[in-house]
């Protein structure tokens, strides 16, 4: 439940997935949840968005650009870099325990492995917020 | 693969909307329209209907020459209903002028196609991504001059926009950046930056545009600097070009909009 101060205040997330369906199925969810919720299918669109605006989380794929894309370590160490505030959870099909370990090494909060239900994720992310 | 998702909604027919911003002349209280900066916005519905997302991803993609042809193309075409005599300010980054020898061919055709004489034009240099290929760049902006374009730095006191850039440009106009005017009326530091900049334009032979306008109390704090070309909200925000007609009308009644 949202209390009156994120009522007035809403939350702001950026979702970024390669993939169109996850991103709107994503920001349709959240949306429900009272979030204000971007989207973001390249890494440089997620960047420039980044440059812009103040999020409070950012829900990454690890692969955005096909085989053995880490595209989503990038968007880890950019968000680290400029606001610290920002909590970042990463998801993938692919993450091996290396890339887990590099993940939380560049600043992640969450590594995520695919597939996950919206409802877990959500849960990840209330609880990275009200930390 | 690389993903141009994006970049190919930019750059399809319709992808790109150009706005119009008027540049001001300010006298006693009085104004009127000097000019019009072309803006460009990206796709309607998506994060580049922002321009700072839209010129952002541009840069990140290092795809400012195709964007900025495109953004041209646009502004040219949509500025044929403005009036014959207006002026128009077209954003070109420095990366563009420096790596595409075929700017000016480009520009002239499109000028041409949409009966706009060349005269009309002020070049406004954009940079945000050194470096660039120096000597390209410098010989672009003499051909640009030489067709009778005049120059513009935006941003002046931002970023690229420094010192050598002033020599190297040697503009016709500097554009000071809002960071700068905004709380100007009440910031002595700020009218500090803004007279030495104003200085510089004197001894340069250039004309100062200050932009992010938004109240009186800022317009007669630049006036008192001397400058009288502003650009922002209090004149007006940019407008499609079917509305610039309303633009005159409100600037011949000599009155600022509330």
């Amino acid at each position: 439940m949202m209390n009156a101060h994120q009522q007035q205040h809403p939350r702001r997330i950026l979702i970024v997935d390669d993939e169109d369906l996850i991103v709107m199925a994503m920001r349709k969810y959240f949306e429900g949840l009272g979030f204000l919720v971007d989207g973001a299918f390249e890494l440089e669109e997620a960047q420039a968005l980044l440059a812009n605006y103040r999020y409070d989380l950012v829900i990454a794929d690890l692969r955005l650009t096909g085989i053995g894309g880490v595209e989503g370590l990038q968007i880890v160490s950019d968000v680290h870099q400029r606001c610290a505030n920002t909590r970042v959870v990463l998801l993938s099909a692919y993450g091996t325990p290396e890339i887990e370990r590099e993940s939380y090494n560049r600043g992640a909060d969450a590594f995520l492995h695919k597939p996950k239900a919206m409802m877990e994720i959500a849960h990840v992310a209330r609880t990275l917020l009200d930390q | 693969m690389a993903d141009h998702r994006a970049l190919d909604a930019i750059l399809q027919p319709g992808g790109i909307t150009s706005v119009f911003q008027p540049i001001c002349a300010v006298d006693d209280g009085h104004w009127s329209i000097a000019s019009f900066e072309c803006l460009s916005r990206g796709p309607k519905g998506t994060n580049f209907e922002s321009a700072n997302v839209l010129f952002d991803y541009v840069r990140l993609k290092r795809e400012e020459t195709l964007v900025d042809r495109a953004c041209i193309k646009t502004a040219l075409s949509a500025a044929r209903a403005l009036p014959p005599e207006a002026h128009l300010g077209l954003n070109v980054h420095a990366s563009t002028l420096g790596r595409d020898p075929g700017f000016i061919d480009f520009l002239r055709g499109a000028a041409d196609t949409n009966g706009i004489a060349f005269h009309r034009l002020t070049i406004e240099v954009v940079e945000h991504a050194p470096p660039w290929d120096g000597l390209a760049f410098l010989s672009m902006l003499d051909r640009l001059r030489n067709h009778g374009a005049r120059i513009a730095l935006d941003d002046v006191g931002l970023g690229q926009s420094n010192f050598k850039m002033l020599l190297d440009v040697r503009p016709d106009f500097m554009k000071i950046d809002r960071y700068f005017i905004e709380h100007c009326a009440t910031d002595a530091n700020r009218q500090a930056v803004i007279e030495v900049v104003t200085r510089l334009a004197q001894r340069f032979g250039a004309q100062v545009v200050a932009e992010g306008v938004e109240d009186q109390a800022t317009v007669k704090m630049l006036q008192l600097l001397g400058i009288t070309l502003m650009q922002g909200f209090l004149f007006s925000e940019p407008v499609e070009a079917r509305g610039v007609a309303a633009l005159y009308e409100t600037a011949s009644t000599n009155r600022p909009r509330p």
